[in-house]
């Protein structure tokens, strides 16, 4: 995981000091970024929560073995939570997670990036977190510059398929992943996303329904979108997981889908990959697993989720982020490690 | 100062059925030395300071050539004190009184070891036996020298009588940590439980010269091991995870120490045992641990065993080693014992079976003295214990060794029966 803070203020160029979430010059917000890039082992143990390691990866408290690279990690900015986790029977975490936090000239906004990297590519752990990365620093950067949520999704899609076509070198197998994301700001919530990775709207009170926002660039669908056939069959069908849309160099020029809002009203965006919605698609069930938790403990209701998940059998890498809506409202427990 | 290199290898099974939390492990502890192998002993300038203790009580007057045999070993030990090292000659009685020199410590050179020699003759047994003042008397001489390793020998013939057990007891106490003990019992009218109290105290071995000519050479060879020693008040240091208990640490080879009620807390999760001084030697320790079971396929750090040597920069950590927990669903890996926790299991195992069968003996319960000796011949015949094999036969007559099938002798000497009590906690190693 790493915390960024641009070296300058986005605003006037004015050298930023450490830990500055305002520039001293303007006064403007600095962003906060936080990404999960898989290189550096996190900063709790997933079994007790100590923050202390010793040297050779062990917890120094209740001595499990420390969650390395991608294996485990969670992230947490105001209003936003989220958790990727190698799951139980794969041997790494292919799945990236990227968030931030930023001011933009209409207000705060908010957002998540989630790819799952496709297995069947080649180093699909670089491809997706290859993407992630990428797409979140374009979002800020847009965003910042005035964009709508829709035009930032785009550019950022499109800046997380270039890094994941720059991968590729002479493969013949080039690295791949599903991508999506989501932007909360005050006016709307808007997802974009390439491949089976979803968005899930989940309302804060029971007499709105949840609803999935993202269709699954799968076979199967295709053919649920077209009401050809029933989500609940389709998880279990043969092409369910069979992806006809990914970010990589061998999927031509990507075809991104978006969907917005406007004006949803108080809830939490949730996107996720497989490893989730494989053990529950269902949005009203979604809703079940996450409120109204989500609403006080954004990292609580993801743990929950993951736990849910794991539980189930933990077959897949499993990513989860919950973005509070409106942006940057939901309460941050005290016990979570926040960005700086 | 150099430093003793050390190394920690772990030998255990880390695999666990689900849903229970013992662990074992033999933790391997080399001391390389300092990487001074080959020099002589007499060139080391590692600081020391020795007190032999002579037994000048009335009973060392006779039968035999006790006393002559007693100045003989301590004038083979005063040989083997290398130039430069600060030694005394400390004679025991009810009272302590010391031979040579007149007061405190001396430096040793040919000249000093020839005049200690020399108050040797002076010697003469007579008065009663006071151990508890003879340790005192060393401490007093020892407790000045907190920048060497400190080490006594202590020679007695006979039991701790003109001071009560609590005062025993209470030297004892005074004394652990500020030195460390060799104690050589002569003859058979000594008590093996109290010298296996103040060896055990403090960190030493006992063992019995059932002939005092034997003295001068187990004297030489005494010293000359302590002369070997490079470094002075290592720990072991025992990390557990929160909520883990530990059962048991135990010394396995080259004997068998329980160091288990000897624990002092270092840090809220870590406890430190003592390991006293070291040369270029290898020891064993069994360290039993029960820690909370994880889920399976969850991987935990069980203990973690730390060599610490402590100086006065503090303590500082020689080496480190790891016992591991892995659970798993499957039975074939997590019911295969590793052979050397085994192993010492059955040694461990062979020290106590003998003590029982002692006590037993000496509380007239025959028949469970022999079903207790015949546990003892059964796993020393199989793990290769030979010397212990014959310490057995010395009180047993042996029908059939592979099951333990075994006689009390009618008559055995008091020598035999001391003998084994002494010498049954040494171990061996595994077989290759």
């Amino acid at each position: 995981m790493q915390s960024l803070s641009p070296a300058t203020c986005p605003g006037c160029g004015t050298p930023a000091g450490g830990g500055d979430n305002f520039c001293e010059a303007c006064g403007q917000e600095l962003a906060v970024t936080v990404v999960s890039t898989g290189t550096v082992p996190v900063g709790a143990c997933s079994n007790c929560r100590s923050p202390h390691f010793s040297d050779d990866g062990y917890c120094q408290r209740c001595g499990r073995r420390a969650p390395v690279g991608r294996d485990h990690a969670e992230l947490v900015l105001p209003g936003i939570a989220g958790v990727t986790d190698r799951g139980v029977r794969h041997h790494r975490n292919e799945d990236a997670l990227a968030l931030a936090a930023t001011h933009t000239p209409g207000g705060p906004a908010t957002m998540a990036v989630v790819c799952d990297g496709v297995s069947s590519s080649e180093r699909p752990d670089e491809a997706s977190a290859a993407a992630a990365e990428r797409a979140v620093h374009i979002l800020t950067a847009t965003l910042r510059a005035g964009a709508d949520g829709e035009e930032a999704l785009i550019a950022a899609v499109l800046g997380a398929n270039s890094a994941v076509c720059d991968l590729a070198g002479d493969s013949a197998n080039p690295p791949a992943a599903t991508y999506v994301s989501g932007v909360v700001t005050s006016a709307a919530v808007s997802v974009c996303w390439v491949g089976d990775s979803r968005a899930y709207w989940l309302p804060a009170g029971p007499g709105r329904g949840a609803r999935l926002l993202t269709r699954d660039d799968t076979v199967v669908g295709h053919l649920v979108a077209e009401g050809l056939i029933a989500e609940a069959d389709a998880v279990a069908a043969p092409g369910a997981h069979t992806v006809t849309g990914w970010l990589g160099a061998d999927a031509g020029t990507p075809e991104p889908h978006t969907v917005t809002i406007e004006a949803p009203g108080p809830g939490v965006l949730l996107l996720c990959s497989d490893g989730l919605w494989n053990y529950q698609p269902d949005p009203a069930g979604l809703m079940q697993l996450a409120m109204p938790k989500a609403l006080t403990d954004l990292p609580g209701a993801a743990a929950g989720l993951l736990a849910f998940a794991l539980d189930g059998g933990g077959r897949d890498n499993i990513t989860i982020a919950l973005i509070a809506i409106p942006p940057g409202q939901a309460v941050v427990t005290a016990d979570h490690r926040s960005a700086p | 100062m150099n430093r003793p290199e050390f190394t920690i290898e772990v030998s255990q099974n880390e695999y666990l059925p689900a849903g229970t939390g013992e662990v074992n492990a033999i933790v391997n502890v080399t001391s390389t030395g300092s990487g001074a192998d080959g020099r002589s002993a007499m060139q080391d300038d590692t600081a020391a300071a020795e007190v032999i203790i002579i037994d000048c009580s009335g009973s060392m007057k006779a039968p035999g050539p006790k006393m002559i045999r007693a100045r003989e070993a301590t004038a083979a030990a005063i040989d083997a004190i290398r130039d430069g090292v600060a030694f005394a000659v400390v004679a025991g009685t009810h009272v302590a009184t010391q031979v040579y020199p007149s007061d405190g410590l001396i430096s040793a050179d040919p000249a000093t070891r020839q005049e200690a020699k020399f108050a040797l003759t002076r010697l003469h047994p007579d008065g009663g036996t006071a151990i508890g003042r003879w340790l005192l008397l060393a401490r007093e001489l020892l407790a000045t020298r907190e920048d060497a390793l400190r080490h006594a020998i202590l020679l007695t013939d006979g039991r701790n009588e003109h001071e009560s057990a609590e005062d025993l007891a209470a030297a004892i106490r005074r004394c652990e940590g500020v030195f460390s003990c060799d104690c050589r019992g002569v003859g058979t009218d000594w008590v093996v439980d109290e010298l296996r109290t103040i060896a055990t105290a403090l960190l030493g071995t006992v063992d019995i010269v059932p002939d005092p000519a034997g003295l001068a050479a187990d004297f030489e060879a005494m010293m000359t091991a302590s002369m070997a020693k490079e470094v002075g008040d290592i720990t072991l240091r025992v990390w557990t995870p929160e909520g883990a208990i530990v059962r048991f640490v135990k010394q396995v080879w080259p004997a068998v120490e329980d160091l288990t009620a000897r624990r002092t807390q270092a840090a809220p999760q870590a406890g430190d045992y003592p390991a006293g001084a070291w040369g270029t030697e290898s020891r064993d320790y069994h360290v039993c641990v029960t820690v909370r079971p994880a889920a399976v396929d969850d991987k935990m750090l069980a203990a973690r065993i730390s060599m610490i040597h402590t100086t006065a920069e503090g303590p500082q950590t020689l080496a480190q080693g790891k016992i591991l927990a892995k659970w798993t669903d499957d039975e074939a890996e997590s019911t295969r014992i590793n052979r050397h926790v085994a192993h010492y299991t059955g040694q461990a195992e062979i020290a106590q079976a003998i003590y029982d069968g002692i006590e037993a003996r000496k509380a007239g319960d025959d028949d469970t003295a022999a079903a207790e000796f015949g546990r003892a011949v059964a796993l020393a015949y199989a793990s290769g214990n030979q010397d212990t094999s014959s310490l057995l036969a010395n009180v047993v007559d042996v029908i059939d060794a592979s099951t333990g099938t075994v006689r009390l002798k009618p008559k055995v000497s008091d020598a035999d029966e001391m003998l084994l009590d002494t010498r049954s906690t040494r171990t061996v190693r595994v077989k290759k």
